[in-house]
């Protein structure tokens, strides 16, 4: 009897919970729908400037939001691009050659990079940008590069863990059939064990973008500013939607500059699940070339 | 039993951490003839059949002790000394599992995996190699029309039989099958005992099972392996 009631009250629980967590996202995309709906039009996007002109960078737009959603673009695919494949090989060797009191070191540093507030690893790349502007070059100073290669190491302990993780949790079956058919270790890898944990690698790359496209507290030390236009190099500043909704959150002067602030983050939920669809065709893409192909 | 030995296995232990699995185990098995082993579960059987393979190596904390000897062509070859490659090994010692395994990949890829691995390129070699490997294993007929399937759409026996083509495909002389129909129903497995006898043609086939009427119908030899000892069976 118990037990039943036992049985009852967990399911119940649970239920609620989950309830509890759907109910906060329909409330605050409600509450940003709302909000900032009403704001969202080609003026908000490129201000004054003829909007083909800023599609094709003819001309800069100092007055709308066209600049950071290139720059978030930009550091999105910067970051993603220098994290990925150090941090899925990375995953690679944890799982199929680590083995020992290595592992257990390498384990605890990963730890401890994942642990590491993203203030911080933003306070280390400025203090590199200062060094290198000090010591190699007095044209480098916090810059797209910089932004992108702290955010890179913020999100590599993911990377590394979500392919660790789905590597080992490949059943020994799966991990013995290509060598019961004479496949070296390698060739295992690359032809079974990496196509079977795809998908568990895709959300560690999901995660990556979701994490890269919302960071403020790195960028806004390492190079993030507002009112530059489009970044001409990875050289050179760059503008950010979460700088940018950080920054009107924080100084705006008047409403109507508070709700182009809910703009900018209904544009970068957009932004997120574009780049999220785009990484689950490229997961479907993959497996499908990795496994089907005749 | 006139047939000449195939493997010879002297002084056998296998250890995982300090637990002996295998005890001191020096056995002979003749080839084109099926041997079955039976025993009760988790007493080292499959073990046993990795060790013809050298698949445990890969299992941490597992450790073995004696000698195996396999006759290729015409002389004996100890397949745990290091200069022995151990893809040749697993390309001349066929595998089949418990669970049918076959890889998230269509029926023809399948059955070509093994060459892609052992690194041949030549389309004609490789779907004529295909075709023979499906047709020893009664599957050519079923799947001849869709061969670009996934093999997951097979039926449970089918993909049994997949696997079984996919061992055959580089021409084992020796198939280790661990309880190949203990997850298929009984018509399923009737067909794998029929194409098991037909192999024996080709193959010495090693066969751990549970069921004793299976074990009757096809085994040449019965051995039974408990406490860590493998032991003709009696009534074989």
């Amino acid at each position: 009897m118990m037990d039943r009631v036992l049985e009852k009250v967990v399911a119940g629980f649970s239920w609620i919970c989950a309830m509890v967590l759907l109910g906060t996202v329909f409330c605050i995309v409600g509450y940003l729908l709302i909000n900032g709906l009403g704001t969202i039009n080609v003026t908000l996007i490129f201000g004054e400037t003829d909007p083909v002109d800023a599609l094709l960078f003819r001309k800069q737009v100092f007055d709308g939001l066209f600049p950071a959603i290139v720059g978030t673009f930009a550091l999105v695919a910067l970051s993603v691009s220098f994290a990925v494949p150090i941090g899925i090989a990375a995953g690679i060797y944890m799982a199929e050659y680590c083995r020992g009191v290595l592992k257990r070191v390498f384990s605890l540093f990963f730890d401890v990079l994942a642990g590491i507030p993203s203030i911080v690893v933003g306070l280390f790349g400025f203090s590199v940008a200062i060094f290198l502007h000090n010591y190699f070059s007095s044209r480098i100073y916090p810059c797209l590069l910089i932004s992108a290669l702290s955010l890179a190491f913020l999100v590599l302990p993911y990377l590394i863990r979500t392919t660790q993780i789905s590597l080992e949790n490949l059943p020994e079956d799966i991990r013995q059939t290509a060598p019961a058919l004479g496949a070296t270790k390698l060739q295992n890898i690359f032809y079974v064990l990496i196509p079977r944990s795809l998908s568990g690698m895709a959300s560690g790359v999901i995660l990556s973008i979701g994490r890269c496209a919302e960071d403020t507290a790195v960028i806004m030390l390492t190079g993030a500013v507002t009112m530059v236009g489009v970044p001409k190099s990875v050289f050179s500043n760059y503008e950010a939607l979460p700088f940018y909704i950080y920054y009107i959150s924080s100084q705006y002067s008047n409403k109507q500059e508070l709700l182009s602030g809910y703009g900018a983050a209904i544009i970068l939920l957009v932004i997120c699940g574009l780049l999220f669809t785009v990484a689950f065709f490229v997961k479907h893409r993959l497996a499908y070339h990795a496994l089907y192909r005749q | 039993m006139d047939n000449e030995i195939k493997i010879k296995i002297d002084g056998l232990s296998f250890f995982y951490n300090e637990h002996r699995v295998l005890n001191n185990i020096t056995a002979g098995f003749p080839e084109h003839t099926i041997t079955a082993i039976v025993g009760p579960s988790g007493k080292g059987k499959t073990t046993f059949l990795m060790t013809l393979n050298r698949l445990w190596e890969s299992i941490s904390e597992a450790r073995m002790e004696g000698r195996v000897e396999i006759r290729f062509g015409d002389r004996f070859h100890k397949i745990y000394d290091p200069s022995y490659p151990l893809s040749q090994l697993r390309r001349l010692v066929g595998m089949v599992f418990q669970v049918p395994n076959p890889l998230p990949m269509s029926i023809y890829k399948n059955v070509a995996f093994p060459l892609k691995l052992a690194g041949m390129k030549d389309k004609n070699i490789i779907s004529g190699k295909v075709e023979t490997a499906l047709k020893r294993a009664f599957l050519w007929e079923e799947v001849k029309d869709r061969l670009t399937d996934n093999a997951f759409a097979l039926s449970g026996g089918q993909q049994q039989r997949l696997c079984i083509a996919r061992a055959l495909t580089l021409g084992p002389e020796i198939l280790l099958l661990d309880e190949p129909t203990s997850s298929l129903d009984a018509n399923a497995g009737a067909v794998i005992e029929e194409l098991m006898l037909s192999l024996k043609e080709r193959c010495t086939l090693l066969m751990v099972s549970h069921y004793l009427d299976q074990v009757k119908r096809i085994a040449d030899t019965t051995m039974e392996l408990s406490d860590g000892k493998l032991l003709e069976y009696p009534n074989s």
